[in-house]
């Protein structure tokens, strides 16, 4: 079989997926028989189309993405130092250890609540995925940095490479293929927390305060028109960044 | 400046793999350490390199820095090109840009000149062992250190690298030390060879070789006739 080939069954079978999902749904809401309980497919397409023609719709999107993304950036930035310095020595990586184990082992409503304490609405989201992505990023940079060919490590000490060298061109390409699953489990968890902080902290532009705003209203279909625009929001990401870890595969190839 | 180990020893827990071992590597030539698999001739190769210290016995004239180390794999980055590869030793002795041009020479050197912009993955193993060769010899080292340099090649490519290597050695001076299982190549590559014993390994005998190197070949009679004698060496 072609790789081609291959390539189009995946994306029928993708598609059939979906296609299973939407009838389970659809049945499931003839079944229910109550659009506030289990609203069908085609009302919720609807309403996301009118939801998407409000005036406050582009910024909500506009503020909850430009906030995913600081979040991302800033869950990168520290990441990737705190994970590369985690990767090069084993006392950080035993000091980095048990941070690592409290921020992931905090439920993240109790970091979204402190946060609202602390902050004003608009920095609560962020602030709280940060803190539930940078983790993830680090450790797995940290796994990448430590996952360069010790041969290779052996190779550079014998001629007496510079440490710094080794790093920026042993140990950081290395961690390439893993930087790129970095990026995109801390993205993928930024959207979700940052459109949970939104919810709770409601800010006055965000999708998360949209998906609230229906809930109270009891427009059901609505809170699931406002959880496909995140979802959306996600799935773009995660294409973006199955196109560049194709390229970064690539490259250290 | 002669280079020479005195009652090397080294274990691996309770596994001792060098057993006192006392050899002399003398300045300028080919030293051939002949000796079965496993024997310790890469612990040794490493215990000149200066990679490992756990050992006991005397080391002279070796030391982390002083050796260029020409490894059994190519040990090349995937990512980067051939050039850079070579380049990436020679930065802390010069500037980006000299590193650079003494790479590109390096490479000319072993008949690369058009593969400077190719990485690894897209070079034959003849090819990869090229640079690996340009990168030891272009490295500003007192000795050459080479473990099993030329084993994973047909038989075509081996003697081509191999005397793509004695024709820059004999050039270039410097002293080396190469290991190896393989006879013939020792005979092939070695002014001098030096056999070792099994585990633990110790020196057996030193030949000093004066075969001319067209009786060196895989071929020749003289070479045949010589590699008796190593064989009733490692054997005996």
């Amino acid at each position: 079989m072609t790789p081609g080939t291959r390539t189009s069954r995946a994306k029928a079978d993708a598609f059939l997926a979906v296609a299973v999902l939407a009838a389970v749904w659809k049945l499931g809401s003839i079944a229910v028989g109550a659009d506030i309980i289990l609203p069908a497919p085609e009302r919720v397409l609807s309403t996301l189309a009118r939801v998407a023609s409000d005036d406050g719709f582009v910024a909500a999107l506009s503020a909850t993405a430009l906030r995913g993304l600081a979040s991302f950036g800033v869950s990168m930035a520290l990441g990737v130092s705190l994970g590369f310095a985690a990767g090069v020595s084993d006392r950080f990586r035993a000091m980095l250890a048990p941070v690592l184990t409290v921020t992931r082992a905090t439920p993240v409503l109790a970091i979204i609540l402190l946060a609202m304490i602390w902050f004003p609405s608009g920095i609560v989201p962020v602030f709280s995925a940060v803190v539930m992505a940078f983790p993830v990023a680090a450790s797995d940079v940290a796994a990448g940095v430590r996952s360069a060919d010790p041969r290779l490590l052996d190779m550079a000490r014998s001629f007496g490479v510079p440490a710094r060298d080794v790093a920026a061109r042993i140990r950081l390409p290395s961690a390439a293929p893993h930087l790129a699953s970095a990026a995109r489990n801390a993205i993928g968890l930024s959207w979700k927390v940052v459109v949970a902080g939104e919810v709770l902290s409601q800010p006055a532009y965000a999708v998360g305060t949209g998906m609230q705003n229906a809930r109270v209203m009891l427009e059901t279909a609505e809170v699931f028109a406002w959880a496909a625009v995140g979802i959306l929001l996600c799935a773009a990401s995660d294409a973006l960044f199955d196109l560049l870890s194709r390229r970064l595969s690539w490259a250290t190839k | 400046m002669g280079y020479e180990v005195r009652g090397l020893a080294k274990s691996f827990g309770e596994l001792r793999v060098l057993g006192g071992l006392d050899l002399e590597f003398p300045a300028g030539r080919v030293t051939v350490v002949l000796g079965p698999s496993g024997c310790g001739k890469t612990s040794l190769l490493n215990i000149l390199a200066g990679l490992d210290a756990d050992y006991s016995g005397e080391v002279r004239g070796f030391g982390p820095g002083k050796a260029s180390y020409v490894f059994q794999e190519d040990r090349l980055m995937p990512w980067m090109s051939a050039m850079d590869n070579v380049a990436l030793v020679l930065r802390r002795f010069m500037g980006k840009e000299r590193a650079m041009a003494a790479a590109e020479e390096a490479l000319e050197a072993v008949g690369l000149q058009g593969s400077r912009g190719s990485k690894p993955g897209a070079m034959s193993g003849g090819m990869r062992r090229r640079v690996a060769l340009a990168r030891a010899f272009a490295y500003p080292s007192e000795v050459l250190l080479l473990d099993e340099p030329f084993s994973s090649l047909d038989l075509r490519t081996r003697i081509s690298v191999m005397d793509l290597f004695l024709d820059l050695r004999e050039r270039d001076g410097r002293s080396a030390v190469v290991v190896t299982h393989d006879v013939r190549e020792a005979i092939y590559l070695g002014s001098r060879i030096a056999t070792l014993s099994d585990k633990p390994a110790k020196a057996r005998d030193v030949f000093d070789l004066t075969l001319a190197k067209a009786d060196r070949g895989f071929t020749s009679r003289a070479a045949a006739s010589f590699e008796a004698r190593l064989y009733e060496s490692i054997l005996s």
